[in-house]
């Protein structure tokens, strides 16, 4: 029995070798299973996860702004600069890396006599954001400080500690107010997806595409410390700088307009003035000045009415200087003659309520002596003659009551009445009341007017340079408008110059042409004779004009001289910047 | 195989490390130059942008106005 029993007892022994065998087989197949099952998950369904884990880990992006363009005058690259972007240091503390208070203080310390704040004055910035990693300290360090704190962050005793440097992009304006309502403002942008700062005014808005220019990626190889040791040049994307402008403003001519409209408004004590003069030929803008303007510098405390560029965002009632483009017109059509006598009615036109300006009593007058004397009841036959259609085609015709595309933003179209007009506005819009239209408007209108009657487009900028140094002139075009009678210019303006209203815009050596303009301004109760907008347009040498310049003030002070004419306020700042304008542009040779 | 070819390979593999390890430490040491070079070069045009601006500050024809009329208003007073 024995052998049997030993037989037995080996078989159970082989059967429970065959299980174990079987079970850890079992178990090391379940076990390779589930690494090769987690082996496939990591490698395969999580493999980008993982490798974009490990790549950030070796690799550190640093994104590199662009150089927003620059801005020129007419002069081009190497001219005046307008607007430009450069570097500034901000030095900046992350209290993440101090321990404590005392450590805090001793930085304050070091950093007192190299920032010229105390220390009190470092750590009352630093303790109330104590919980963030970036505490601006101070923008637009100088070199010295710059360099001063490089040694104290480097040196081996009394190290500088938890403090760095950050270079940002700064926008600056050479030019300060002279040009602050063409160049406009750079500023922060309220789109968190979109670039921290972009053109928020002007042309700094209008071409923010062009300037702005586009961002770039660094990708460095970093240590564990994150360190950058290497760069990874495949992955590195170069910022592209933004583009730069060349404008038609010459900033001699602005300054021109600029000091001498200022002059005025203030001994005025107007609400504003605008100026502008412009090449006829080509529309080129050479000056434009709004008041008031403000200092890009002290932006915050200026008063938002300031930023407008009234030449094109406040439409106005022109008045009289409107006269000569309704007389153009009229002669055009064959409406009337140069020669024909219109009955003034003695100074009052009682059907239409209709009186002449500052008293004056006219009896028959020729279409240049209604110019040269703005006569209204004269210009109110013309317009009756006229009649609504045609009268609101040619002012159309010269571009009023639309755009002109000029490449500001904000630009007002002003207004015209739809057709069909009631005999008051009929009769009123012929001088220049009833109809709303802005200073670029009427500059672009005796643009028309003086050059023969080709449309040109009012524009600020005239090439744009590329990064690379490749320039680009814009070419504007121009159309023909019309056939305008060029008898106006140099006949029947240059009379209100040599015997008419405007005899205090005559220039000594030129012909001058022009037309002044006194309109009243409506309030609630109507037009009363306290709010005047007086102006005055017109350009020289009459036979082949270099330039249009206009000149309007709004509300001069009337107590403060009693005069208030578009020809005793508006005319004498007219012809000092015309006289300046002319003989800078001589000297140039242009 | 020979023992003279063993401490070739040996030589031959060490060699190789060496070599590597240095142009890795090259490439850093002349990245880190690169990056030197580049910020003061970064910090050169800042300073002359920072110049430039400043000139142009001074000689824009408003800030010659002021300045002929400071001049001129001095030399008034000086004749009185």
């Amino acid at each position: 029995m024995q052998p049997a029993a030993t037989e037995q007892g080996s078989e159970t022994g082989g059967m429970r070798s065959k299980v174990t065998i079987f079970v850890i087989s079992g178990v090391l197949i379940v076990a390779f299973c589930l690494l090769g099952w987690r082996l496939f998950y990591l490698q395969y369904s999580r493999a980008d996860y993982y490798r974009d884990l490990s790549y950030r880990a070796r690799h550190a992006r640093v994104i590199e702004t662009a150089q927003r363009g620059r801005m020129y005058d007419s002069s081009g690259p190497g001219g005046r600069l307008l607007a430009a972007s450069n570097r500034i240091l901000t030095v900046f503390m992350d209290p993440g890396l101090l321990a404590d208070w005392d450590e805090k203080m001793e930085v304050a310390g070091i950093l007192q006599p190299i920032l010229g704040m105390s220390a009190p004055e470092i750590c009352d910035i630093v303790e109330p954001r104590r919980n963030t990693r970036f505490v601006k300290l101070k923008a637009g360090i100088t070199e010295q400080q710059h360099a001063a704190i490089k040694e104290a962050i480097s040196r081996k005793e009394n190290r500088l500690r938890g403090v760095a440097i950050q270079s940002s992009w700064e926008r600056y304006y050479p030019m300060g107010r002279l040009t602050s309502t063409i160049i406009g403002v750079e500023g922060g942008n309220a789109d968190e997806n979109g670039p921290q700062k972009i053109g928020l005014t002007g042309l700094e808005q209008r071409y923010e595409s062009l300037l702005r220019g586009t961002e770039g990626e660094n990708i460095l190889v970093v240590d564990k410390l994150r360190a950058p040791v290497g760069r990874d040049p495949s992955s590195t994307i170069a910022a592209k700088d933004g583009s730069s402008l060349v404008l038609t403003i010459d900033t001699t001519i602005q300054e021109f307009a600029r000091s001498e409209l200022l002059e005025q408004y203030k001994h005025y004590r107007a609400e504003s003035a605008v100026a502008i003069v412009m090449d006829p030929w080509t529309g080129a803008i050479l000056a434009m000045v709004s008041i008031p303007d403000y200092d890009p510098d002290k932006l915050s405390s200026t008063d938002p009415s300031a930023l407008r560029n009234r030449a094109l965002t406040d439409p106005y009632e022109p008045g009289s200087i409107f006269k000569p483009i309704v007389v153009a017109a009229a002669l055009d059509q064959g409406i009337i003659t140069r020669d024909e006598l219109i009955y003034c009615e003695d100074g009052h036109w009682d059907q239409y309520r209709i009186g002449e300006w500052a008293g004056h009593r006219f009896g028959n007058l020729t279409v240049k002596e209604i110019l040269a004397e703005s006569s209204n009841i004269g210009m109110a036959k013309i317009g009756m003659k006229m009649g609504d259609r045609r009268l609101c085609e040619a002012v159309k015709m010269f571009g009023l009551g639309s755009k002109t595309q000029i490449d500001l933003p904000l630009e007002e179209a002003g207004q015209i009445w739809p057709l069909p007009w009631d005999k008051m506005c009929l009769t009123r819009v012929p001088y220049g009341h009833q109809i709303n239209v802005t200073a670029i408007q009427m500059a672009r209108a005796f643009c028309i007017l003086a050059n023969g009657g080709r449309c040109v487009w009012p524009h600020l900028v005239r090439a744009v340079i590329e990064p690379d140094g490749k320039v680009t002139e814009l070419n504007r075009k121009t159309n023909l408008a019309g056939q305008v009678i060029e008898w106006i210019v140099r006949e029947a303006l240059t009379s209100v110059v040599n015997d008419g209203t405007g005899k205090e815009a005559a220039i000594e050596g030129y012909q001058v042409f022009g037309k002044t303009g006194t309109a009243n301004i409506a309030g609630k109760g109507g037009y009363d004779e306290i709010n005047y907008t007086s102006s005055f347009i017109g350009g020289a040498p009459a036979d082949n004009p270099a330039v249009i310049v206009l000149v309007s003030i709004r509300r001069p002070d009337k107590s403060v001289d009693g005069k208030y004419s578009g020809g005793r306020v508006a005319a004498p700042v007219f012809k000092r910047i015309l006289e300046k304008t002319m003989k800078y542009l001589e000297t140039n040779g242009t | 195989m020979s023992r003279s070819r063993l401490i070739f390979i040996i030589f031959y593999l060490t060699a190789m490390l060496i070599g590597t390890v240095h142009l890795r430490v090259s490439k850093s040491r002349i990245y880190y130059r690169y990056s030197v070079t580049n910020v003061h070069r970064e910090e050169l045009k800042r300073m002359l942008g920072d110049r430039e601006l400043r000139l142009e500050q001074l000689i824009n024809p408003s800030a010659i106005q002021q300045e002929v009329g400071k001049s001129a208003a001095s030399g008034d007073g000086a004749r009185k």
